[in-house]
């Protein structure tokens, strides 16, 4: 019905899905008004433009992501920006996290420098499967935590079916890193993204005087439930360690190449 | 008004040889921290070799090269404290904490002569075992200053009423604790006692050296009017499930805790608290006892809260037989209703937060709800500390402050992996190959070399020198690896 009225304000709009809410309560005692709640409330923006326009708006909540490459594809790069979301509101987010994994522990000064408010980061050392069924399940049963990352680990189906059920009572953005996702954990994610690391850039000479200046990486929607999967979204990542201007890079290693010996050196590359 | 001073001269002094009886040997120098600390006290020897506090360890260790350096601990020192002040309980009705080190205990009313209340409070703190070697000074005078400097003038001094003024006047006036810059000031004036400072007429002193100093002259004419301020009493309330059958299934359990909270709480309500601790101890047919001390988010008097916490920690714990008595504590109590906040808006609710803490420590064990602080350190491994996760900061302050600048870049992430040795090829002196994979670029050393002055200073091995190298492999995993002694070590990831 909406859709026949082209220049409908905002404020006319935010009316009439009121006045329909209304109209279909007293009328259908079991219509949700969930149902009629606009798309942007229900989504968990990364602020990364090209990754949220690849899936339609943002993040879905309610629903198991995973967040899959190897190390250095920039899955923790893009999960410290929704970590910085879902604390940046006064919410709360947790980090279940191995450090005793292959993954390890994700360094808080980083995820400071990202923009996450770590008095309202939970952080959950886990060491073991098991360890971390049990804590997702106790943090998610809160309903207090907006966005949970867990590592990918591998799960059997009944436990994935209890943690997809609890994430879409919550509310809550339920996200799985790892370099691969188990066949369960696949069919129970509502959305799948691929990231692969592409070039790294590199500012100063050489040697000590030469530092990590950004990394671009591609993210891949592999599985998408609610959108079209398929697109494909660049993502720069600088580094979190310089504390005045950005490093102005100026040589870079593209690693998407079919010899990954190739090197290719710039004068400047402004960032 | 009689009044007795208990002090322990040089009190984390004292403690810290108390705790570690082999730093008698040396002169001493507590510290607040190891890294980049200041000293906050000194012993005598320490302090005749120039050290002082407030300089840095560096100074001070400059002064005194052979000094031994401690580490304050303020959890151990107060929790010592109380317990002194609790054997103290015993001589008095009425004991002031004046500072950690200094307690009053005001004996009028209490039969005997001047001696025997010095007798009785000595009695009271051979009590307890667990401060046995610590050195006390008592001193008993009319007033709490006269009490107190007394103290510290000689153990066992006696001022009697009228002798206030003659015992003051040949001190110090160090004895008022003024800053160095007044104490300066006077001695240009001529004065440097206290007899000389109660000599000076009082009209003139105080229009001279302001408000404050109404005080310090009375102190020096031995008066000081001030009331012991007794220490504010533990109160507990507590309730009590016995002889009622026995519980053998969760669900008894679980009926009958909830029944004696329900009544706790009341109790608490009814009495106009909020409790913000709870210690329940649980009572077995084979005689076990098992406690569980619960912290609340924020203080209560709300049965459920009290009821959902205990029941998460129960979830946890397994009974060897049936239940036969429950007792819950309800301490930590607060004036007041339940407090509610007309800013809170979407912050999360700290009970629900709270009950969610409960159960992961439950399930886990605790320190499995941490929350990350960043602190100062050379290295990434000692820029992080984690402490346990509080909902005491979780109540949004009042202006938010304005959130940061959209933009369109995501942040580099280092993880912190588990460090393990890896086998790295050398060409020209920097990382080749880790681990068989080719490196593509590198970036380092970065050299740290550091604690080697803890040894010269405390004795404690701590010094670290590595050199650290991000290498680009030819896979695109992005890893910091560090060589130490020609050791080379995994330490961590950009991702």
């Amino acid at each position: 019905m909406l859709s026949r009225v082209p220049d409908l304000s905002p404020e006319r709009r935010r009316e009439t899905l009121a006045d329909l809410r209304a109209s279909l309560s007293a009328g259908h005692p079991g219509a949700t008004p969930e149902a009629f709640t606009p798309a942007s409330e229900r989504l968990v923006r990364s602020g990364l433009s090209e990754l949220d326009n690849a899936l339609g708006g943002g993040f879905p909540r309610g629903v198991i992501v995973t967040l899959e490459g190897p190390q250095g594809s920039g899955r923790s790069s893009v999960l410290g920006r929704l970590l910085a979301t879902a604390t940046a509101g006064g919410g709360l987010a947790a980090l279940i996290e191995a450090p005793a994994g292959p993954d390890g522990a994700l360094y808080p000064p980083s995820l400071a420098a990202a923009g996450v408010d770590l008095a309202r980061l939970l952080v959950v050392p886990v060491c073991d499967t098991p360890g971390v069924a049990r804590a997702v399940d106790v943090v998610l049963r809160a309903a207090a935590f907006g966005v949970i990352a867990i590592p990918a680990v591998a799960l059997p189906a009944t436990a994935w079916t209890r943690l997809a059920g609890l994430t879409h009572r919550t509310g809550a953005l339920l996200i799985a890193l790892g370099e691969t996702a188990s066949d369960e954990l696949r069919y129970f994610a509502s959305v799948r993204v691929r990231l692969q690391p592409q070039r790294v850039r590199w500012a100063g000479g050489s040697g000590p005087f030469c530092a990590l200046a950004e990394s671009d990486v591609t993210a891949t929607i592999l599985k998408h439930k609610r959108a079209a999967p398929g697109k494909i979204a660049r993502i720069a990542c600088t580094t979190f360690e310089c504390a005045g201007p950005p490093l102005v890079a100026l040589r870079e290693r593209v690693l998407d190449a079919p010899s990954m010996q190739r090197f290719v050196r710039r004068t400047v590359v402004a960032v | 008004m009689p009044i007795v001073c208990a002090l322990v001269p040089s009190y984390k002094v004292e403690i810290a040889r108390h705790f570690e009886p082999r730093l008698r040997a040396r002169p001493l120098i507590v510290a607040d921290r190891l890294e980049r600390g200041h000293v906050i006290a000194v012993d005598d020897k320490a302090f005749l070799r120039g050290a002082r506090t407030g300089m840095t360890l560096v100074q001070a260790g400059a002064c005194v090269p052979r000094a031994a350096v401690a580490v304050d601990d303020p959890g151990r020192n107060r929790a010592l404290w109380e317990r002194i002040l609790d054997a103290l309980d015993a001589a008095s009705p009425l004991v002031e904490d004046a500072a950690e080190g200094t307690a009053l205990l005001e004996m009028r009313g209490i039969p005997g002569s001047h001696e025997r209340w010095l007798t009785s409070v000595r009695t009271a703190l051979a009590s307890d075992g667990a401060f046995a070697g610590l050195t006390f000074a008592l001193a008993l005078a009319e007033n709490k200053f006269v009490a107190r400097t007394a103290a510290r003038v000689r153990d066992g001094s006696i001022v009697r009423p009228g002798e206030e003024r003659a015992f003051l006047a040949p001190l110090s006036l160090y004895a008022l604790d003024l800053d160095e810059r007044v104490v300066e000031r006077l001695r240009l004036l001529g004065i440097k006692t206290l007899g000389e400072l109660a000599s000076l007429p009082h009209g003139p002193f105080v229009r001279r050296f302001g408000p404050p100093s109404a005080r310090w002259h009375a102190y020096a004419g031995g008066v000081d009017d001030e009331p012991v301020i007794p220490r504010p009493r533990r109160l507990v309330i507590d309730g009590a499930l016995y002889g009622e059958g026995t519980a053998e299934r969760e669900e008894q359990l679980l009926f009958a805790l909830r029944s004696l909270v329900a009544r706790v709480a009341g109790d608490v309500a009814s009495a106009g608290k909020r409790c913000g601790f709870l210690r329940l101890r649980i009572e077995c047919e084979d005689g076990e006892r098992l406690e569980l001390p619960t912290l609340l988010a924020q203080a209560t008097s709300q049965a459920g809260t009290m009821f959902d916490l205990l029941r998460a920690k129960l979830e946890g714990i397994t009974l060897r037989s049936p239940v036969v008595g429950l007792l819950l504590g309800a301490e930590r109590l607060e004036e007041g209703g339940t407090e509610f906040s007309l800013f809170a808006g979407n912050d999360p609710d700290p009970d629900v937060v709270a009950i969610a803490l409960a159960r992961l420590e439950a399930a886990l064990g605790p320190r499995h709800a941490l929350r990350a602080t960043i602190v100062p350190g050379h290295r990434y491994e000692t820029r992080v500390a984690y402490e346990p996760f509080s909902t005491q900061s979780l109540a949004s302050p009042h202006v938010r402050p304005a959130p940061p600048a959209p933009k369109d870049d995501a942040t580099l992430v280092y993880r912190m992996l588990e460090r393990r040795a890896v086998e790295v090829l050398l060409a020209h002196g920097v990382p080749a190959a880790v681990e068989g994979r080719t490196v593509v670029d590198v970036a380092g050393p970065w050299r740290i070399d550091e604690g080697w002055w803890s040894e010269a200073l405390d004795g404690v091995a701590a010094a670290h020198a590595s050199d650290a190298y991000d290498v680009l492999l030819q896979d695109g995993a992005l890893y910091r690896i560090v060589c130490e002694r020609k050791r080379w070590w995994l330490v961590g990831a950009f991702d």
